[in-house]
Order: C-alpha cells, then structure tokens, then sequence
C-alpha cells in the first residue's frame, strides 16, 4: 500500500536541477560537489549537529545508541504497518464476504439453467432465454477518485475469493488497452487461468479448460480493478464475448468504480449494458478508513508513537486537501516516525517503554549504564524544566514515564469515549482527534500553567485564542452537547460502551458504573409505567416526570463527560518527557512530504548563493553578476519580461551581463550596449560562440526543469514561460 | 399418396443440384458456334496442339459464368488430350499476394506431377521451381493453364507473379496459357507497362444470355428426364406443366421484371432455386405461385423492412432527424435531435416524451440497424452523443414507411408531411 | 536435359525430407483427442431431436421463417445456395437455424465471428471442429492446424471437408436401412457464419467479406451448404465490385401479440403474467421491441406487481388487478425511463455506513467530508477546484477569463461579467449552438493552471479565516497548499475520465484537456465547496 515512488516523482525536478549544477560548476569550482552533498544532507546533518552539542561528548557510545533507535524504529513502525493491515482487511472484511456469498448465489442461479460437461464446448451457444444470457455483475464502490488506496484491496478479494474456491483472474486497465484490442485482454485471462501463453488467444480454450473435471462446478470470477481506466469498446467487446459463452462458461464479473455509476454508463453502449446483470457493492469510504486508523494507530497508540498538534493538524488537512488517500496518510505517518527516530536521541527508549509491562523493572537495571549525559539530556528537555525540584535520577526519569503512559491511557480513553458520543453526531474521530490533540483544551484553568513551558512560541497563544473563538463549533463541545440531548435508549447503550472503554481507568469506569446502574433503574420504572396502561393523563404525566430524570441522566452522563475530559484528557504535550514519544517538528514532516518541486527550483534559481555558498557573488545585492550561474542569471533576467520571452533580447542582455567585469557596479545594465561594442571589439572571435553556447545550455537547463517551452513553429522567435508564480 | 411422395421429393432434389451444378447449367450454351465456349475453347486448344503461348482475358458481370464456361472448357480439353494439359487455379481473393501465389503455384505444380511439396520453400526457391517446371513441361510438350480468377486482384501491388509468369512464357521453350478471369471490364488497363506489353489482349466478353438463350436454359434446367428413375408418367406430366408455365405470358412477364434488375445467370439461378424450393411436395408440380413467391422474395427492401421494425420512439428520432435535414442544418448529432425532439414534445404534447438515456439507446438501435450512421467513421474519444450524424434513408422511404406502419402515431405522419 | 534433371531430384528429396513433419504433426493431433475421442457424429446438435410442430411451438411468430428454412434446407442430400439469415438484435436468428439443425439432426460447423475476433481464430475453430479435434491440456490447448491466410485455410478445408464427406457417405451407405440415434443425418454438411457483421471492422484490407461470400463458389463442392448470419441487411455488404448476394432471409422484430406469447411462454401463472402483461406490453413495446431489453425490464416490474398479493398462485378478478395495477402505477415511469437498473445486495452494516455517509451534511464543516451528501465518492478540496476549473475552462471561451478571474477574484467579477455578456448576446446562441455540436472545448493546461490558481485564491481571500479556525493549523499556507502537486491531481482526474486528454507530456504544453464531466456534476462538487459556479460560468 505504501508507495515511495510517488514521493521519487515528486523529487525527480530537484536531482535533474542539481545535476546540471554540478556539471557546469565543475567548469567553476572543483570543490563543488563536496558543497552539493552538503546540500543535500544539511536537513540531517544540521539537526544531528545542533543534537551533538546539547548532548556532549554523546559520540563515545553513539552508535550503539544509534544502533538501539534503528531496531525501536523497526520495531515501532512494524508495529503500526501491521495494526493498519489488520484494520484495513478487517474493514474489506464483511464486504468481501457479502461478495462471496453473492458470487455463490448467481453461480446457482447459472446453474439453475444448467449444461451438460459435453455441451460446453461446444461451438454454439445453448439456447436459453435472453434473461440467461446475461452476465452476473459486481460493480465494487470504491468511494475515492484515487485508486491508490485500492490497489491492494482488489487483490485481497481475489485472494479471498480463491480461498472459498473459486477461480480468479484479476484484470487491470493496462490488460483493456485499445492497441491491444480484445486479444490482449483474453491473453491475460487465459495466462492466469490456464497458465499457457497462446498467440491465438480465444474464449472457447476457456470453455475446454473449464470442461475439465478439476475445473468443473466452481464459479470463475473475473476482478477488472478499475473500469474508468479501461477502454470502452474493448471492454464492450470483451462483455459481448462473454455473455455468447454465458451458461456454458458461468462467468462472474466483478468491476471496480472508483466514482459514480455512470461511469460505466458513459464507457458502454446500451446494448452491453443490457448484458450486464448488475448489483453493487460498497467498500468503506475513506473517511471511515482514516477513522478506524487513527483510533488504531494515534489514539489507542498501538506503538506508543504519537505525534504533537501541529503535526496531526497539518496530517489532517493534507488528507482532506491535498490528496485524500490513505496512503499518503501513512506514508506521512512513516515520514514522522523516521524523523522522530532519526533526530530524537532518546527515542530508543519507546521500545524499551512499551515493550514491557513494568518499565521500573526495566529501568531498574538499566539505569545502572545510562549514561550521564543522556540524563542531563532528558532532563534539560524542555518540557520537563518546569519541575526541576527533583534531582536527576534514572528512578525519576523511569517514574515520570510511566506516569507519562498512564496520562496517555487516559487521555485516549477519553477520547475514545468522546468518540463513542460523537458518533451520534456523526463527528469523526480524526477532527476529535486533532482538538484532543491541543494543549490546554478543555482546562484552561489546569493547563495554564502548562503554557509557557509545554510549547513555548508565539504561534501556540494565537492558536488556544483561536481555540477560544471556535469553541461554539468545537467537536468536543458538540460530543458533550449531544450526549445531553441523547434519548435514553441511546444513552444506555453509549454508556455500555463506555463501560467497555474505561475498564483500566479504575475511577472512571466505577463512576460509569455507577450511572448505569441508575439508569437500569430509571428504564426499569419508565418500562413498568409503560407496561401498566393507566389513564391519559397520569401516562402523560409520567412520561413527563419519566424523561425529565432522564434529562437528569443526561446532565449526569454530560458533567461525567466534562469531568473526564477536564481531569484526564491532558494533551501528550503536557505530559514531561513527551518529546521522547511524540514527533512535534511540522516542518521537517511537510518539506519531505510535499516538497513542491517548481518552487524550490525557482527560488534555488533565484537565490542560489543560499546553496552553492561560493565567495564570488556571497554579497546579498539583487545584482546580476557576470559569475553567477548561467542557469540563475538567464532566469533572473526572465523575471522581467512578461510570460514571452523574445530570445534575441533576451541573448543581448545576458551577453551584455556575462561581459561586465564584476569590479564595476551594477550599474552596468544602462550603457551596456556601447560597453559590449567595446568588449566585442576586442575578444569578438573567442567570446561570441562560447558565449552562444552558454546560452543555450542555459535554456536547455530551464526547460529541462520545466520552466520554459521552447519557441514554436508559429513564433520562432520567442519562448514562453512555464513557471506559474512562486 | 406415399407413391407420388417419393418422385416428388426426387425430382426436387434433382431440380436442386442441376441448379447448383454450373457445369450442368452451362451446358446448353457449348454447342452454338459463336458462343464464348466455342471461341475459348477454340483459343486454348489451339495454343495447346500448336504449343504456343497464349494468354485471354475473360470480362463479364459478376455471376455471369465466366468460370463456370471456363471449366467446362477445360473440362473436355481434359478429356481430349489428357496428358498434355495440366491446369493451375489462382484465385485473387485467396493468392493477390505474389509470395502465397507463388507458393500456391508450386504446390499445384507439385500435386499435378507427384511430387512432394515443401511449405518452408522460400519465394525464390518456388519461382525458380515454377519457371523450371515451364520448361520442362515446355519440352515435354506439356501445356500449363494458368486461370488466375478475380485477376483484377493480381495487377494491385508490384505484379510481380504476372510479370515473371509472361516474362517466362516470352521464352520458346515454354508452353502455358495465362487465363485472366476478372469482372472488371477494364482489367487489362491495369496492367503496368511492361507487363501490358507481355500480354496478348484477347477478350472474351459475357454478355447477358438472349431470351432464347434464357428460354432454352429454363427447358433445360427445369425438363425431367424420362428414363431415369423417376416414374415415367410422373415426369411427362412435370414436364408438360411446365411447359404451361413457361409458355404463359405473367410468367415472362416475372422474368422480365426480375432480369430488369440484375440480367446475370447467378441472379436468375438464385430465383429458380427459391421458385423450385417451394415447389408443392404433395401435388408435386411446379406453379406460377411458386415463381411469384421466389419474386417477392428475391426482390427486397431492406430498409423498409428495418423501418418497419422500428419502435415509435425510433420512428420520432428519425423524424426528428428528417426535420433537421429539411431545415437546411447542415450537420446535426444526438444533442440537436434530442432539442428537435423536445421541440415536437412542446409544441403538440406527445404521450411518448422519454428520457434522455433511453432515446439514446433508441438512437444507438437506430445506428445498430443502418437506418443512420455517423458522418465520420470512427469518432475518437468523443462520445456519442457529439459526433455529427445522418440518415441513410430518403425523405421518400420514410414516408412510405410511416404510412405502411401498423400503428404509426399520426402526430408523425403530420410531421413529416409538412 | 539430365542435367536439368538433377536439380529437382535434389530438390525433390529435400521437399520429402521437409514434408515428413507435416504428416507427423497430422497424425499427432489425432493422438492426442484419443482419451475420449470425437466422432462424426459429435458435429451435429445432439440430444435427442425434436419434432417440428413442437419446433414451431417454441418460436412464437415464427412459424413463416421456419418453414422457409427448411424449405430452402429442403429434404436430404439436397445441395443448397447459401443462405443469407438477417434481421434485429434478439429475434431467434441463431436458436432457429440451431433448433432446426436438431430438429433436422444433420451435421454443421458452427462459428461466430463474434468469438472468433479474427480471421485466423475463425479458421482455427472451423478447421478444429472439421477435424474433431479437442483443445486441452495435454495439446497444450493449441488448434490442429495452424492456418492464418485464407489460401492455406482453403486448402486444408476442403480436404478435410472431403474426409468428412466420406466418412459421411459410408455412414450412411451402411446406415441407410436403419438408423442409430444421434447418427448424422445425410451427406451434406452445413457451415454457419453468425455476426457476419462484425467481419467489416476486421481488416482495413477487407478481403476476408468477399472471400467468404464467394466460398461458396470457390470451395465449388455441392454438399456444402453456407448459411451466414447478420445482424445488418444484405445492402450493408455491397462492395464496389459487387458480389453475389446470397438468398436473403428476413427475421423481423416480434409483433406485439408475439411478444406477448414469448412471455407467456413458460410462466407458473399464467392468468396474472397475461394481466400484467396487459399493464406494461403496449407502453413498453413503444419503446424498444427487443425481447431482451423488456424481459429485463419486466422481471423487476413483474416482482413489484405481485408484492400485494398473498400467494403468487391465484387468478386475479377484476378488483384485484385494478388493486394491482394502481400498486404498479407509481414504478412504470421511472420503469420506462432508465435503461440500466442496478439492485444493490442489501446487507446492514453496509446500508448503515451508507445512510451514515448520506446524512453527513448536518455536520457543517467545509473540506471534502460534507461533499458526500451529493457526490458519493471522496475528492480531495484541491481535486474539487481542480475539475471545477477545468470545467470552467472547457465551457468558458478563452477571451472571457481576463474579465471573469481578475486578481481581485470573485468579488466584484458579478458585474464583469455582466457586461461581457451583454456585450456578446448575439453570440450567445451560436455559441450554444456549438457547445450543442461539439461538445466542451479543449484547453492547454496553462489556461487550467491560471484558472485554477485565481479560483484557490479566491477562496483563501475569502473564507480564509474561519477555515483557519474549522480546519485547525497546518492550512497557513492555503494557496501553495493546495497548488502543490497539482500535475499529479490532472492525472488522476483524467484516470477518472472526469478530463480527457490528447498527446502525451503534460509538461509541455502541446497537449489539450478537456473536461468531460457532467454540468450537474460539476455543480454538484461547487455546491460541496460552496463555490458559486454559476457566477463564473459563461451563459449564465
């Protein structure tokens, strides 16, 4: 499901700008390419540096630490990929059985019509009515314009489908290409039936394979993962085919739709349609998916990896702006983990947390050879200066992390039971989530003291008052107002829910205990008032006075409700030593994310000398030197004219710059032309090709980096610019 | 009544295989002196004892017995001299590609002298063994017959097979006979130069037979023998019906009508099987009736016929478009039929006013029977409803079709009047 | 002249040592479709044959065809002309000639060219059936001969074709006092041709039509008998040579009162079937006179109009069809207008998650969850604009975007675009007139990109704020937010068919998009990001 190619094409701009760099560069400077690695290492490397000098002399035993946060990472994110797989297939999991049995029951129903073994392969059709001759006909929704998230799931229904015994082919688009035409498809077909390759692939060798006894008596499912891709009139040819053999070769389409169903309404005419005997199914939409992930992986903290607000916020929004599909999603979600391992020292220490029951047995022998420096480190960690009574000791360290797991217990039963609530309000877990998230929520009055040193920017105080303006629409203020006007029946089931949810949390689960057990009394006289049928009034009354205490129960189940929130739900940010289990940098995480290619070309373009550090041009002024880049020069130059560029000008004022000796200023640009008479007068035979020559593999280099195109055959002269704005 | 079964079912089948038996049919034509039969047989058997080259053209109609007089023909020279013709059969449908012609040569050759064939011979290696084999039957005295049927197949592309075959034949030594069989009267204009200049340009032309020719053919067809094992009374008597019939004037007069249409022998053979198919098996005589059934039946019209089938929502679509026609709109597709459509439903309230899907699908029904096409063959990736169309029936047609349809809305037989 | 002999010896010899593996492979097919192998008999129907009159029970409204047929088949051993059978989708052309070939129990090879998608396949499955030969696993499902050209298909045809005449011959010769079931009958064998149409897309050459019309004569063996089946009539095969049109023979579509005996065919009651049918036959029979179209029309109908009943047994009176009818009268419309009807398999959980999903709009968020109470499958915000714009882009002309998106954006462009458009009424429905004919115009994808980069500034400047505060942090940077990566967004559209798109690299700027979606789409995912599309939409 992961797909790091994606991520490649992102960044393949980035290597084809620098390659041209270092080529022409190496003309300039030798050293240069030691200056690219810097380049593209300083992410890394800057951070490991700043980490080296807060934790001194940490080089003696850094690789064994090294070491141990690879094998956490492993572990941690092995973790994850594998509770994501399981909620994924276990979502698939009812639909792929609703499947199941529906192939099985068109199978019947094919051969309810039946055939004889010798019929089969026949050449003829059998003669049955029209009703037979149609196709039996999944169309699978798999609600999400992008296909990526699908890629697998189809494969899973095969397999599926083949473990209760049918046969499967999975087809693709690629197989219903037109310059294939229906011979490519039937290839296909037949290589993953029958396992030959014909060149004369044809349907009939599918009916004589069928006809064998191995073969016989088991329905043949076709998967075509995505239809909108395919072309239409070979997958109409490719129908048609099918329904000549229909009852002699019991055929069971099964469609992918990644949008709406016209889709195959406008891909195939009416009298394919006509062979299609259609029923539809619905995987679960991508919402759905997120929220069983996030409740897996971020609030039940399957891995004890979790991430800070910003980071969640920024996850959030890429999903449902950027590209909504969960791949994208975990990928950010690896991203993070790499990042939180790669940069964070101490985070070796969340396998060792999570890993066992009782970290004080851990901890006891380990502190032993925790060496001093990491515990200085640990404890000059931000979050932990504020209660700096205690002396610095492994015990300490050890006791504040298992207090930390236990807030983090808390806090996502809360969430979780605010989830419960929510769900009658058809809020999702991920917008929970990311509110839950916020430091400071729910309590002011707790987490004030928290505020200048849980996260210490300005950023974070614009970010509680906007939290303060957006209470009215807050979800979590919406859960609770729900649970207040929730009919008893409902309430009694959320409350068993949460009965179910706040088992380890002792004090709470007792006080939900509690509720229920009044509200099994309340429902018990509400029932008998019902039972007993007494006059109008009195009924009316009753039920009256009868939901009146319920909306005491509400109220009750409302205040417990804000009571968990306010005591328990404390944001991991809050929490000392959360820096150990939470990746809070957002930008690291958005820069590898989505490293919007055209951009950073530009800007490098623009300014280079932030790059290639060189001392020629170090100055900052916008001035265009003649020992810049050829690249950056022509591009600046680019900047002043309109989105056509006339090359001739364009050639004259980059000749002219290239030719301005860079003592005098920049002032140069006036009088260039008499300057570059001058200049042409005497160096006209060596300068004027390598000049031309510059110039070119300039704009070869902008349109190799897709900024330009090049002149077409209506204006010769001109090229145009491609880069839409910075 | 089981007696009179038997003869009848006979004569029937006999009827049947005289009528797909050309050589048979053609028969009647051999004996006339100045008939193409005299003159080809002249030719070839001229060119056979004084072992010469030759080469003829045969041009006629389709379906007008070129091939069958041609093998008629060879079929008695066959008889005569035996061992002095051998005969290969080319086919421009099947071998207008030289390799396979070639190929095909070699193998013919290869079965007329017993020899064995190879299918991994390369093209060179059979037109080597073809140009030998001229020799060598050259020598031996040993005509080939080249018939090369659809010929006008062969001069497409680089003629390479005509050219080496005639360049061949230029040599003394060699003794074949190029017979072109083609239903292109301008097939020797194809030719390129330098094989036109190889070539002799003997014609034979088929005309369409004459009405005595026609009225001996029929004789000759339909007359059951005698002494055969067919009953004897029984015969006569077919016989003398038949003799009725052909004498009568509507009969002619069937025949004539027919022939105006399409004067080749097929064409008249294809009307004799389906008159004689439904001859009565129980009296067991051919009738007038029969005759006038196999005209009816002969003589269609295709698009009535589909126009018949149409529903009356398709009959609207097709109005619809006729309208547009009328209106001097100079290229039209489903969206403007379905506005023009629309239009009608407003103006005069039609009770069948659909949704759009499913004049679609009518409209695609309409495509499927030929009744309309679109402008260009295939459109690219536009879909249907935006590639331009039009009727492939005349303004004519679909009147006549509205009003011999059963229970055509009258709103539409309005609409097209006006 | 010896000299000139020697070649051909040499020759010769290598002609037989080269011909040896051609009578092996002969008679290793024949091997191999030992295990239970194929006999003479195997090329006709089989079961047990039929009798006529029962023949015509089966085809109601058929009867004249039939007996055509076997008029023109006519008795045994008779030679026949070829037969041209034609006429609409669905009106028995195949299970008549196929019945009467059961009914008549003689031998026949049967291909369609619908199956057989090229001229070698079809030749390959004629000659297989010819040969008696069984493609399976032990031959590695390959075809007894291998013939791709129609030259060697001729050859090796008719000489199986002369093998299976005499085995047809001695057949009947010893046979002929009395006869085993399922032993063919006569002499003859008949080769049918169905969807002949189709041949016509096969090659651009278009040598293969001619050449099976003219088979007949090519072939020139009486007992062969060609039956060709189409879909189109005869008139649609005329070439510019002409050929030699076989005897034509008409299926027309089904009367209504034929259709109404197919229906009646077969069903338990047949007393309410005939009641129902008086409900829906006439209107639906205005539509579509296809039996296969309304059979999948009826049968969902047929369920409904019994839904009232207790037990689908009984014969309804009067009041009670009247009770029937006006159950069935609120599903006729919707019945006559869709053409393509799909039942979804009911299961709860998933009708739960569905009605969860359809009533997600009381949350009033924007972003791309409350999209799903119109569009039913998940767009990102970014995509959403995206397609807008290029549908913007295909239906606006290209002279009306620098009045319609300014920097300024949608605040004031409502008067703009006014007076454009008052300024091009008259072209307006000559423009029309064209979006009519040719559909939604193309566009470059740098006009997509301007248009999509006005529209997402315009929303940023407008509703910045409270979608900072509804969509939490992370959106500071909305504009390049959703600008990146914007190319792989176009891709994934076009996948969806949502753009179509001509030429290959999106990077330089020679290809053209279109947009292909829907308007009510398209209004649909503005009405999902609350963006006024109407107000930017040419043509108001």
């Amino acid at each position: 499901m992961a797909t790091p190619d994606h991520a490649e094409n992102d960044l393949q701009p980035f290597f084809v700008l620098h390659k041209a760099l270092v080529q022409k560069s190496e003309r300039k400077s030798s050293g240069s390419r030691k200056i690219r690695r810097r380049i593209e290492l300083s992410p890394i490397s800057a951070k490991n540096a700043e980490k080296m000098e807060i934790g001194t002399g940490e080089e003696r035993d850094d690789h064994h630490y090294e070491h141990l946060r690879m094998e956490a990472f492993n572990f941690v994110w092995s973790k994850i990929e594998s509770t994501i797989k399981d909620v994924l297939r276990n979502i698939n999991l009812n639909v792929f059985n609703e499947i199941h049995r529906w192939v099985c029951e068109s199978f019947d129903a094919i051969k309810s019509c039946g055939t004889t073994l010798t019929k089969a392969t026949h050449s003829y059709p059998i003669v049955t009515d029209a009703t037979f001759r149609q196709l039996f006909t999944g169309l699978v929704f798999t609600k999400n314009m992008e296909f990526v998230d699908d890629l697998m799931t189809f494969e899973e229904l095969g397999l599926h489908l083949k473990s209760h015994g049918c046969h499967v082919a999975n087809l693709s688009s690629i197989d219903f290409s037109a310059n294939n035409g229906i011979g490519g498809c039937l290839r296909s077909l037949l290589r993953q039936f029958l396992m030959v390759t014909l060149d004369a692939a044809d349907i009939s060798i599918l009916a004589s394979w069928y006809s064998d006894q191995g073969n016989y008596n088991k329905p043949v499912v076709v998967i075509i993962d995505d239809m909108e891709r395919c072309c239409g009139s070979v997958l109409s040819d490719f129908i048609l085919m099918l329904s000549e053999w229909a009852v002699k070769v019991p055929v069971i389409l099964i469609m992918g739709v990644a949008t709406t169903l016209d889709a195959p309404r406008n891909i195939l005419p009416s009298n394919v349609l006509q062979h299609l005997h259609v029923s539809k199914f619905l995987l679960g939409s991508p919402s759905e998916r997120m929220d069983a992930i996030v409740e897996a992986v971020l609030v039940r903290l399957c891995s004890g990896f979790c991430v800070g607000y910003k980071v969640a916020a920024f996850m959030r929004n890429y999903f449902l702006r950027q590209d909504g599909t969960l791949t994208s999603f975990i990928r950010a979600l690896k991203i993070a983990c790499v990042e939180h391992f790669s940069s964070e020292p101490l985070s070796f220490m969340l396998k060792a947390l999570f890993v066992e029951e009782n970290s004080q047995g851990f901890w006891s022998e380990e502190h032993a050879l925790f060496p001093e420096e990491m515990l200085k480190y640990a404890f000059d960690l931000p979050s932990c200066r504020r209660n700096n009574t205690e002396e610095r000791t492994g015990e300490n360290l050890a006791h504040d992390l298992s207090e930390l797991k236990r807030l983090q217990k808390c806090w996502s039963t809360t969430v979780l039971c605010l989830y419960e609530a929510g769900k009658y309000n058809k809020i999702q877990l991920l917008d929970l989530f990311c509110e839950a998230v916020v430091p400071c929520l729910g309590n002011s009055t707790a987490s004030n003291h928290h505020l200048g040193s849980g996260i210490s920017s300005s950023s974070d105080h614009s970010i509680h008052h906007q939290y303060l303006i957006s209470e009215k629409c807050s979800f979590i203020c919406q859960a609770i107002r729900k649970v207040r006007d929730l009919p008893v029946v409902l309430l009694y089931q959320l409350l068993k829910s949460w009965e179910k949810l706040t088992e380890d949390v002792i004090e709470i689960h007792d006080k939900v205990k509690e509720l229920q057990s009044l509200l099994k009394f309340e429902n018990g006289k509400s029932l008998k008032q019902d039972l007993t049928n007494i006059p109008k009034r009195h009924t009316s009354r009753s039920h009256l006075n009868m939901d009146k205490d319920s909306k005491v129960l509400n109220e009750k189940a409302a205040r417990l409700m804000e009571t968990m929130v306010r005591d328990y739900m404390q944001p991991v940010e809050c929490i000392p030593f959360h820096e150990i289990v939470c990746f809070k940098n957002v930008d690291k995480l958005q820069s590898a994310l989505m490293g919007d290619p055209r951009r950073r070309i530009q800007l490098d373009l623009l300014e280079f000398q932030k790059i290639l550090l060189c001392s020629c041009c170090s100055n900052s002024s916008k001035a265009i030197l003649p020992s810049m880049h050829d690249t950056s020069i022509l591009y600046t130059l680019a900047q002043e004219h309109g989105d056509l560029i006339n090359l001739h000008d364009w050639y004259q004022s980059f000749k002219s710059t290239v030719f301005q000796p860079s003592t005098k200023g920049k002032h140069k640009l006036k009088q260039s032309p008499a300057k570059k008479r001058k200049d042409t007068n005497e160096s006209q035979n060596q300068s004027e090709a390598s000049i031309q020559v510059r110039f070119c593999r300039a704009v070869t280099e902008l349109q190799i980096t897709g900024l330009l195109r090049m002149p077409s055959k209506r204006r010769p002269d001109y090229v145009q610019r491609v880069a839409f704005g910075l | 009544m089981k007696g009179r079964e038997n003869p009848a079912e006979d004569a029937l089948i006999l009827l049947r295989s005289r009528i797909c038996n050309p050589n048979f049919v053609f028969t009647p034509f051999s004996d006339s002196p100045d008939s193409n039969y005299s003159k080809l047989k002249f030719i070839i058997s001229s060119s056979v004892t004084e072992a010469c080259n030759n080469s003829i053209l045969l041009l006629g109609p389709r379906g007008s017995g070129k091939t069958a007089v041609l093998e008629l023909v060879i079929r008695d020279l066959l008889a005569e001299h035996a061992d002095m013709i051998s005969v290969i059969r080319l086919n421009g449908l099947l071998h207008s590609d030289d390799n396979c012609a070639v190929k095909e040569i070699a193998r013919q050759l290869c079965v007329e002298h017993q020899l064995l064939f190879s299918k991994m011979a390369s093209f060179d290696d059979n037109s080597q063994f073809m140009i030998a084999m001229l020799r060598e039957c050259g020598l031996a005295h040993k005509t080939i017959i080249f018939v090369l049927d659809e010929f006008d197949f062969f001069t497409q592309g680089k003629q390479r097979l005509l050219y080496s075959l005639l360049d061949a034949m230029q040599s003394v030594t060699s003794q074949a006979v190029v017979i072109g069989v083609s239903c292109r009267l301008d097939a020797d204009q194809l030719l390129e130069k330098r094989v036109r200049s190889r070539f002799s340009h003997r014609k034979v032309l088929f005309l369409p037979p004459s009405k005595e020719d026609l009225q001996r053919l029929l004789e000759h067809i339909f007359s059951l023998p005698v002494d055969t094992s067919l009953p004897n009374d029984y015969a006569v008597e077919f016989n003398m019906k038949l003799h009725h019939i052909l004498a009568d004037e509507r009969f002619k007069e069937i025949i004539n009508t027919l022939l105006n249409s399409d004067s080749t022998v097929k064409h008249l053979l294809r009307f004799l099987f389906y008159a004689v198919c439904h001859m009565d098996l129980e009296s067991g005589f051919l009738s007038l009736d029969n005759f006038r059934t196999a005209m009816s039946s002969i003589q269609r019209q295709p698009k009535m016929e589909y126009l018949q089938d149409c529903s009356i929502l398709e009959l609207y679509i097709l109005v619809c478009m006729k309208r547009l026609e009328v209106k001097e709109q100079n290229s039209y597709n489903f969206n403007s039929v379905m506005k023009e459509y629309k239009g009608i439903h407003d103006a005069y309230q039609t009770s069948d006013y659909y949704a759009r899907n499913v004049c679609l699908r009518a409209f695609e029904h309409l495509v499927q029977r030929e009744l309309i096409c679109f402008m260009d063959n295939r459109g690219n990736n536009q879909s249907i409803e935006f590639r331009a169309v039009k009727l492939l029936i005349s303004s004519h047609e679909l009147y006549q079709g509205l009003k011999s349809y059963r229970s055509c809305p009258v709103i539409l037989r309005k609409l097209v009047d006006q | 002249m010896g000299k000139e002999e020697s070649p051909q010896i040499t020759r010769r010899t290598t002609r037989s040592s080269s011909s040896t593996p051609i009578l092996k492979n002969g008679e290793e097919t024949t091997k191999t479709s030992e295990p239970h192998p194929l006999t003479i008999n195997d090329l006709v129907f089989g079961g047990e044959p039929i009798k006529l009159d029962e023949l015509l029970s089966s085809f109601p409204g058929r009867r004249i065809q039939i007996l055509e047929l076997m008029r023109l088949l006519g008795p045994l051993n008779s030679p026949m002309l070829p037969l041209f059978l034609y006429g609409g989708t669905s009106t028995g052309k195949t299970s008549i000639i196929l019945q009467i070939f059961r009914h008549l129990n003689r031998p026949f090879v049967y291909s369609s060219c619908l199956t057989c998608y090229s001229p070698r396949i079809l030749f390959e499955s004629i000659m297989n059936q010819l040969l008696l030969h069984r493609k399976n696993a032990d031959n590695g499902y390959a075809s007894a001969k291998r013939c791709e050209r129609p030259s060697d298909f001729v050859v090796s045809l008719r000489e199986a074709l002369t093998n299976v005449l005499n085995t047809l011959k001695e057949n009947s010769g010893k046979s002929s006092s009395r006869k085993p079931a399922g032993q063919a009958n006569g002499r003859m064998i008949y080769l049918i041709f169905d969807n002949l149409e189709l041949v016509r897309e096969w090659d651009k050459s278009s040598s293969i039509l001619p050449f099976l019309f003219e088979l007949y004569d090519i072939l020139n063996m009486p007992e062969v008998g060609l039956i060709f089946i189409s879909k189109v009539s005869p008139d649609a095969y005329y070439s510019d040579r002409g050929y030699v049109e076989p005897i034509p023979i008409l299926f027309p579509d089904y009367t209504e009162d034929s259709l109404r005996q197919i229906f009646m065919r077969n069903q338990a009651n047949p007393k309410l079937y005939s009641s129902f049918l008086d409900v829906v036959l006439r209107t639906f029979s205005r539509i579509t006179r296809r039996v296969d179209e309304l059979s999948t029309a009826f049968s969902p109908l047929f369920k409904k109009y019994c839904e009232p009943l207790s037990d689908p047994g009984l014969v309804p009176n009067e009041d009670m069809k009247r009770k029937l009818f006006s159950h069935l009268q609120p599903h006729l419309a919707p019945a006559l207008n869709e053409i393509f009807k799909v039942q979804s398999q009911p299961s709860p959980e998933v009708e739960a998650k569905q009605e969860k999903v359809k009533r997600k709009s009381n949350a009033n968020k924007l972003g791309g969850r409350e999209a799903f109470d119109e569009i039913d499958f998940h767009m990102s915000t970014s995509a959403k604009y995206l397609i807008i714009s290029a549908f913007l882009a295909s239906r606006n002309p290209a002279t009306l975007d620098a009045s319609l998106f300014d920097s300024t954006g949608g605040s004031d462009n409502r008067k703009r675009k006014r007076k454009s458009s008052e300024k091009s009424m008259e072209q307006k429905e000559t423009a029309e007139q064209e979006l009519l004919m040719k559909g939604p115009g193309t566009f470059p994808l740098e006009r997509l990109l301007a248009i999509f980069q006005c529209l997402t500034s315009v929303v940023e400047s407008s509703l910045g704020e409270d979608q900072q505060i509804n969509e939490g942090l992370g959106a500071g940077n909305g504009d390049s937010g959703l600008m990146s990566d914007v190319l792989l967004q176009l891709s994934s559209l076009c996948n969806a068919n949502f753009i179509s798109k001509g030429g290959s690299c999106p990077l330089e700027g020679s290809t053209r998009y279109r947009a292909t979606i829907s308007e009510d789409l398209a209004l649909k995912v503005a009405r999902s990001l609350k963006f006024p599309l109407s107000k930017y939409l040419y043509r108001g």
